[in-house]
């Protein structure tokens, strides 16, 4: 879909009209005769009002989190004092005695992390260099891959000597990305397969709709205790199982990849249903006579669906994937409720860390913490909507 | 309105007797000296603590008048949610229930009433009847008193009476005892279901009350010279945490493991009496809440089985010169029992009522009253026979000739003097360590401590990197809190009396 | 009685593939139902009986008792309704607000360019900011506001208009959703400050503001989406017909994104409904919502998962009911056809 990939100058093209092509396509603006009689104030009445609202409680909490990360809090009569440190806290968290708490302690690449770090990589420079020849890009735009580039190489080394490493451990950083990755990424899966599953035409259709919700609908809180309980080793119900195994000493959060196999569970878990209700609504959205008419001509169902229904899914599944993945960087119930983040720091992320500093009444700390997110999750939101969004919307 | 003479007159007496009915009602109990006062208590959620306090608000309100909201936060939650209300002057609550190692905070900060002249005035709160060990760690700071103590904690070792006494096995003395009665049951069916049992269950959770339990078994191999000596910090704030008698205490901490479940490093606090109570153990550390809840026989399977003693202690103690472990002696373990330091740990302190200073004269006065009515010997004696209530006995009455309400709660006379006499021994004991009290203790020792101990269990540090970790992580708090005056904050929580 | 001659349509499946649908479908019902079984079950235990173990089968391995059920509805009856019923309120409020106006404004951002300028914007930001220093320096907020909004108006006309360089309407929908990108435990104790100042805290409107603005984000790109897959030919013919913006937004293009507006709403509800920390500081004792009072049955005994699995349950059932009410509207498939028709 060639137009799906169309840089938007705007004012240069009418509008394009095309039936029931799904990615949609531009239009300029022809204000109505009786816009009451002022086409911008209709535009503005649609958006600013939203603007305003996020503007005004954005804002504020935004600067103040960041003084308090540049600061120290401490308790005084009467109230407490915030004192300018500058970067103290931070350089605490990467440089000083948080370090392998955050960043983790590397050991020896195994050879399927060298294979992992060598060939992503390679993969890195050749798209690099493909975009320095290209000539299409502008210096800032040069710089930006070329250090998003880089951070990526650090990245895939952290990765290949913390989790693909022997002797070596993750720190948060690393656990909240595979965390917010694998997550993202499974429940997509699921909610995608899920989504076509339940619009096929089968018995009880409604009743599996409204079960596949229910995850969701449970309070983030109630499913972390929930789980708690199924893991329980005295209590839950899969003990008997392992007994019966002869694993009688088994252990899945005593164990730090148990542990973090048991939140990426319970989060698949619980947010599956999110990725299933926006799919299923542009699913059941869509116009279905291409669809009809394939299926007239004698395409297969693998036909259709990869040739006609996922291409029509591909804008939707981008955004929904980017929110996921931005709400997944902030997991914190889960961790906290069945581990407390232990064994040790195995299974902590981020939020975890910034809310244990925070409970200690470590505000700077804890800002700090909150403002590294923030800039990780930045720079993937960014990264992905350079790469993905513009590529999947044709406009905005 | 012309109304006949005759009618008024009628009218007369039953306007006299709804007047009078009216003045009668108006003296009878429920119109008080707190009338049209409110007090909005913050605690956690109970039912400790919480329990008894919304059944005394109720009582309170009728004698009263006074208006009592009780308001409970998670745990975990409640020191952050009092110190945001209280220093961001939100004051939305008059009287809360903190904990004794809080109280530095909110005390130094003025955030606490101070209570001093109160306390003086009130002959029914029975002052001298709350055992000084307790005033002086839950109530008072910097000679003034700032809290109503309504419960005392510290911590003890419990064992199976019948498991032990079945092989003449006397409880254990020393932590190197304790191993050994562990290993000695673990693996056997301890509770006849015919699942294999564990031979010692301690909370170790991240998070959660394991650092409290450790620090029980720190104290027997740093302090010696009696309480005034001190467990955490020597000389100029020098944390006591990078030596050999830290390193024996992880190393019990660590080997305790193997004789225990699987999970131990994630076994929660309600877990491990559980489990305890369930007959899955043979022995325990936890405050005085196993002993109540054994008892219970809605919950407990070791009725009349349990015992307790104090915490073991040592043979080896530390030499604070070197950092190294030296046998016991009589210069330096002049408080040793039969060549055995022990050092029990008055894990946590307690619960304490504080009243909020920015509350008005007379709020203050009825916050103060409703905790001392909680308080009041007559009330707290028979809590502290009950597991639910949370609280633990912290009056001397509680241990003397409270013998009745304990029997009438569901204790033997055997299983009570078992139990009260392990806390009486503890308290007795010259060499009784107070808890961590300074300013922002909470950090060094839940969030810190409790972080590197749980690496240390992990495998995610070794020993030596845990304990190194933790002296500069103790460092830098006190060097960014201030090491003068963390240290007169220190001393102060060290000038208990006896 | 099915028409065997009925002609095959996309969404038909043949024998081998139905039964590997139902599998795979009854496979993650199973999946999905079993925890929140055990949730039930728990519910009607004592906690006796959930410390001695799994116990599985109500009546078989165990008496089941609604002693809990009791507690919570009963003895602790003003307690639990009052969470609840303040639950209901701030969702429903916040997430029919929220759609509302992201609606509104993914609409806008779809079908208007909107080209701000950064000299605006950054007016805006000072302004803002500006107010909230003020404030925290002791002017009273009411007059604080009032100068600020003379300030903006001043600057918009006079130094706004001078900095041409504009962005466009994808950095205004990044701006959204990077909203979402900052932890909420960083944003708790400033935005509580916020509404101290206001005198706000411990009220609903307070957590229904909160709520909207956290949300906004989400229903714009979700419903950007949704609007992007309405071919044009409706609004153009529409606008020929001189139909204003206003109307041809709310009789045409509601209608037809009936299924994603449903499903944006419900999520954003299951978002406010669920929603914790901000509530649990943003709250005392009037305002207080369901999820604290959840996490509140975490004791210093332990979690008393008994009490817990009722309140969590009782969470659960609106949500669900409300769910199948507006299943069907997800399903309206009210898109086909249309544009031939």
């Amino acid at each position: 879909m060639s137009s799906a990939s169309q840089d938007t100058r705007l004012e240069s093209q009418g509008p394009v009209l095309s039936g029931p092509d799904p990615v949609s396509t531009v239009r300029v603006d022809a204000p109505a005769k009786s816009d009451w009689n002022n086409p911008r104030l209709a535009r503005n009445l649609f958006l600013w009002p939203a603007l305003i609202v996020v503007l005004i409680l954005a804002i504020f909490p935004l600067i103040a989190s960041l003084v308090l990360a540049l600061s120290k809090v401490s308790l005084v009569k009467g109230g407490f004092k915030i004192d300018f440190v500058g970067l103290t806290n931070f350089r605490t968290l990467f440089l000083g005695s948080e370090r392998t708490h955050v960043l983790g302690q590397a050991g020896t690449p195994t050879l399927f992390g060298w294979l992992v770090f060598l060939g992503g990589t390679a993969l890195l420079l050749v798209a690099f260099v493909r975009t320095v020849r290209s000539r299409k890009i502008r210096p800032l735009g040069l710089i930006g891959r070329a250090v998003g580039g880089l951070l990526l190489v650090l990245l895939l080394w952290s990765v290949a000597t913390t989790v693909l490493g022997s002797g070596g451990r993750p720190g948060t950083l690393m656990v909240t990305i595979v965390y917010a990755f694998s997550g993202t990424l499974l429940t997509y899966l699921l909610g995608l397969g899920l989504a076509v599953l339940t619009t096929q035409r089968l018995r009880g259709q409604r009743f599996f709709r409204i079960v596949f919700l229910v995850p969701l609908m449970i309070t983030p809180v109630g499913v972390a205790y929930m789980f708690r309980m199924l893991t329980d080793t005295e209590k839950g119900p899969i003990t008997p199982l392992w007994r019966a195994a002869g694993l009688s000493d088994f252990t899945l959060l005593g164990d730090p990849w148990g542990a973090r196999l048991a939140v990426i569970i319970s989060d698949v878990w619980q947010w599956t249903p999110f990725m299933f209700i926006v799919l299923l609504a542009a699913l059941e959205g869509r116009d279905l006579e291409t669809e009809e008419a394939a299926t007239v001509d004698g395409a297969s169902k693998a036909r259709i669906f990869l040739n006609i229904t996922m291409p029509a899914l591909i804008p939707v599944s981008a955004t929904v994937i980017l929110i996921r993945l931005i709400e997944a960087f902030k997991i914190i119930d889960l961790p906290n409720v069945l581990t407390n983040g232990g064994p040790g720091t195995a299974t902590e992320s981020l939020t975890l860390q910034s809310f244990i500093s925070w409970r200690g009444f470590d505000l700077g700390s804890s800002a700090a913490i909150a403002y590294t997110l923030l800039v990780v999750v930045t720079m993937v939101g960014i990264g992905y909507a350079t790469f993905i969004i513009r590529r999947t919307h044709s406009m905005v | 309105m012309a109304i006949g003479r005759r009618r008024w007159l009628g009218v007369l007496p039953a306007l006299a007797l709804v007047v009078g009915a009216t003045g009668v009602a108006a003296q009878s109990p429920s119109t008080g000296e707190y009338d049209g006062v409110t007090v909005n208590v913050v605690t956690f959620s109970g039912p400790p603590i919480a329990e008894p306090l919304e059944r005394y608000a109720v009582e309170f309100e009728a004698a009263t008048g006074a208006t009592i909201n009780i308001t409970k936060y998670p745990f975990s939650d409640l020191y952050s949610k009092a110190l945001a209300d209280v220093a961001t002057g939100t004051n939305s609550f008059q009287l809360m229930t903190l904990a004794a190692p809080w109280v530095a905070d909110f005390a130094s900060a003025g955030y606490a009433a101070d209570l001093t002249d109160k306390i003086a005035n009130d002959p029914e709160i029975a002052w001298d009847d709350i055992m000084p060990f307790f005033r002086d760690i839950v109530a008072q700071y910097a000679g003034k008193v700032v809290g109503v103590p309504i419960d005392g904690d510290f911590t003890m070792t419990y064992y199976r009476t019948d498991i032990l006494g079945a092989d003449g096995v006397a409880p254990p003395k020393t932590w190197d005892e304790y191993l050994q009665i562990a290993e000695k049951y673990d693996g056997k069916d301890l509770n006849g279901d015919g699942v294999p049992d564990y031979g010692s269950c301690i909370s170790k959770a991240r998070s959660g009350v394991g650092t409290w339990l450790f620090n029980g078994v720190l104290s027997s191999f740093v302090q010696t010279m009696g309480t005034g000596q001190g467990t955490f910090f020597g000389d100029d704030m020098t944390p006591l945490i990078n030596n050999e008698a830290m390193g024996a205490a992880l190393d019990f901490w660590k080997t305790s493991m193997e004789f225990g479940p699987p999970d131990e490093n994630n076994l929660d606090q309600q877990g491990g009496r559980d489990m305890f109570t369930s007959g899955r153990c043979a022995l325990a550390i936890d405050w005085g809440d196993t002993g109540v809840l054994a008892i219970d026989p809605a919950t407990s399977k070791v009725i009349d089985k349990v015992g307790a003693v104090q915490m073991p202690g040592s043979t080896n103690v530390l030499d604070r010169a070197t950092g190294k472990l030296v046998p016991c002696d009589a210069t330096i373990c002049p408080n040793a029992i039969d060549g055995v330091n022990h050092a029990p740990f008055a894990a946590f302190g307690g619960w304490s009522a504080v009243v909020n200073a920015a509350a008005d004269e007379k709020t203050q006065a009825a916050a103060y009253d409703f905790a001392a009515y909680v308080s009041n010997p007559t009330r707290s004696n028979i809590d502290v026979t009950h597991g639910v209530t949370g609280m633990n006995p912290y009056r001397l009455s509680q241990f003397g000739d409270n013998m009745a309400n304990w029997v009438a709660a569901g204790f033997s006379e055997a299983a009570a003097s078992s139990y009260l006499g392990a806390m009486k021994d503890s308290l007795d004991n010259p060499n009784m360590a107070v808890d961590l009290r300074i300013l922002q203790s909470n950090n060094y020792t839940n969030v810190a401590e409790d972080q590197a101990i749980s690496q240390f269990l992990a495998g995610e540090l070794t020993k030596e990197e845990a304990m190194q970790q933790l002296f500069d992580k103790w460092q830098e708090l006190t060097d960014s809190i201030g090491r003068e005056v963390q240290a007169a904050a220190y001393a102060a929580s060290l000038g208990v009396q006896r | 009685m099915k028409n065997p001659l009925r002609k095959r349509t996309a969404l038909d499946l043949s024998p081998p593939a139905k039964v590997a649908g139902y599998a795979s479908l009854i496979v993650w019902a199973i999946i999905v139902l079993f925890p929140i079984y055990w949730l039930v079950i728990t519910s009607l235990k004592l906690p006796i009986q959930v410390a001695a173990g799994p116990f599985y089968i109500p009546g078989i391995d165990f008496t089941p008792t609604f002693d809990n059920w009791h507690y919570i509805l009963v003895d602790r009856f003003s307690d639990t309704v009052r969470p609840f019923a303040n639950t209901i309120i701030v969702a429903l409020c916040s997430s029919t607000l929220a759609l509302i106006l992201g609606s509104s404004g993914a609409y806008a951002l779809v079908r208007f360019h909107y080209r701000p300028r950064i000299g605006v914007i950054a007016i805006w930001i000072v302004v803002i900011l500006g107010t909230f220093v003020a404030v925290a320096l002791g002017a009273p907020w009411p007059l604080a506001v009032v100068a600020a909004i003379a300030v903006l108006l001043i600057l918009l006309q006079t130094v706004g208009k001078r900095f041409k360089r504009t962005l466009a309407n994808s950095d205004v929908s990044f701006w959204l959703i990077s909203q979402r990108m900052m932890p909420p435990v960083a944003v708790v104790i400033p935005i509580y400050v916020l509404f101290q100042t206001i005198g706000m805290l411990d009220t609903l409107p307070a957590l229904i503001v909160t709520y909207t603005a956290a949300n906004l984000a989400i229903v714009v790109w979700l419903m950007r989406d949704y609007f992007l897959s309405i071919p044009l030919d409706l609004e153009e013919s529409a606008s020929v017909d001189g139909a204003s913006s206003f109307r041809t937004f709310r009789s045409i293009i509601l209608p037809i994104s009936r299924p994603g507006l449903v499903a944006t709403w419900i999520l954003v509800l299951v978002f406010s409904w669920n929603e914790y920390l901000l509530a649990l500081f943003l709250s005392s004792a009037n305002a207080q919502t369901m999820p604290v009072m959840v996490a509140a049955q975490n004791s210093t005994r332990g979690p008393e998962w008994w009490y817990m699995s009722v309140l969590i349950l009782l969470m659960i059932i609106p949500v669900i009911i409300l769910a199948v009410v507006l299943e069907r509207f997800i399903a309206s498939g009210a898109l086909r056809g249309a544009v031939k028709g």
